[in-house]
């Protein structure tokens, strides 16, 4: 089997058939044109100046939160944090520590607070790791 | 009403309890669930938040299928709801919802694709092919745009016209007819047209399989697109699956 139909294989482990939204599956080849990839991918830049991984347009995974190919767009707040917990399918807890300043004693006490993150299939994360989160709607 | 959309039931995401601390509101409402079937058209309108109308779709019969490859929509008859990922119980009570998948009736796309289709490009466009803006003749003083066309030739272009010659003589009408070179034409297009063998094996049981893209309950209407490839093949084997 070819690697693409091994990993086609992988991603379609759900009762309903995974694709991207924006291509159209059943296309036959136009143009006479080979293109590099054997199937198209839709992938997006996302701003702000942060590069559009390697991993999601060669990758064949299918997520619709993806920044890059899925549906979502990243505006507003950023946070950074490290990860706390990668138990979940696709997310993870990430730790942000903080100093909160008590006036009366002119000293700082240590806070933190942890915030579930999605990360894309186009990363591999491990616990420790520190991540940029951007805010999505 | 005792449908409602808030979260102040839910719990916090540290697992607090939330206090209860108005009633339910308007705006939080929601409706019963529509739970289309197949059947003789029957759509309740639901006036909703804003003066906005809503179409309940409560029995649907027809819907409008594309099939994306042929470039081809056409309003179909549903027959049976064959899958649905979320649920099995709503294919036993063959419920139309979005993203279920259903066979539809064969026979309009039959005739498109005996008539003959879209051709596969093979080069992207040449000069030789090229067309120009429609003249759209109107009435009025003359006025003639000299085009120069392919080998040099002339074309004029007429912008406005008032006069013409015209004779008088009377033809009875003739039939419309294929001429022979659109006939010719036809048949080449079908020489050429490749069909993907699975969608063709559902010609012979005069049913194909479509997926519903449209949300029944919300617009009252069932239309979608034709499986095609990849998705096809998924849903067959599924489909196989099951039947074991």
């Amino acid at each position: 089997m070819t690697g693409a139909a091994i990993a086609a294989q992988v991603e379609q482990n759900q009762r309903a058939f995974q694709k991207q939204d924006n291509i159209f599956v059943g296309k036959k080849r136009v143009l006479g044109k080979k293109t590099t990839l054997k199937e198209s991918r839709y992938y997006k830049s996302v701003g702000l100046g942060i590069k559009t991984p390697r991993t999601a347009i060669e990758g064949t995974y299918v997520d619709k939160k993806c920044p890059w190919t899925g549906s979502v767009n990243i505006r507003g707040k950023l946070i950074t944090g490290v990860i706390k917990t990668t138990k979940m399918k696709n997310t993870v807890i990430i730790r942000k520590d903080y100093l909160h300043y008590i006036k009366k004693y002119n000293r700082f006490e240590k806070r933190h607070k942890n915030t579930p993150v999605h990360v894309s299939p186009a990363f591999r994360v491990k616990v420790g790791d520190e991540i940029l989160a951007g805010q999505e709607v | 009403m005792g449908i409602s959309r808030d979260s102040q039931h839910k719990r916090r995401l540290t697992g607090g309890k939330k206090p209860h601390h108005h009633k339910k509101r308007k705006h939080e409402m929601g409706r019963q669930m529509a739970m289309t079937k197949i059947g003789a058209k029957r759509i309740h309108p639901v006036r909703c938040r804003g003066g906005n109308m809503k179409f309940r779709g409560i029995r649907l019969d027809t819907g409008n299928f594309s099939w994306g490859s042929e470039v081809c929509t056409r309003k179909t008859r549903i027959l049976d709801v064959v899958y649905n990922a979320s649920n099995n119980e709503l294919v036993r009570t063959k419920t139309l919802v979005k993203s279920a998948v259903v066979q539809i009736d064969a026979t309009l796309e039959h005739k498109r694709r005996l008539t003959g289709g879209k051709k596969p490009h093979h080069h992207k466009k040449r000069k030789h092919e090229m067309g120009r803006q429609m003249a759209m003749t109107k009435i009025g003083a003359k006025r003639i745009h000299p085009v120069r066309c392919r080998g040099g030739n002339m074309k004029f272009r007429g912008i406005r016209l008032d006069t013409g010659n015209f004779s008088w003589g009377s033809e009875d009408a003739a039939p419309v007819q294929r001429s022979s070179s659109v006939q010719k034409k036809i048949a080449a297009r079908q020489a050429e047209k490749i069909i993907d063998p699975n969608i063709n094996s559902q010609f012979d049981t005069g049913r194909l399989l479509a997926c519903i893209s449209s949300r029944p309950g919300q617009c009252g209407r069932c239309d979608g697109y034709i499986l095609e490839g990849k998705e096809l093949e998924f849903y067959v084997k599924k489909m196989a699956r099951k039947k074991k």
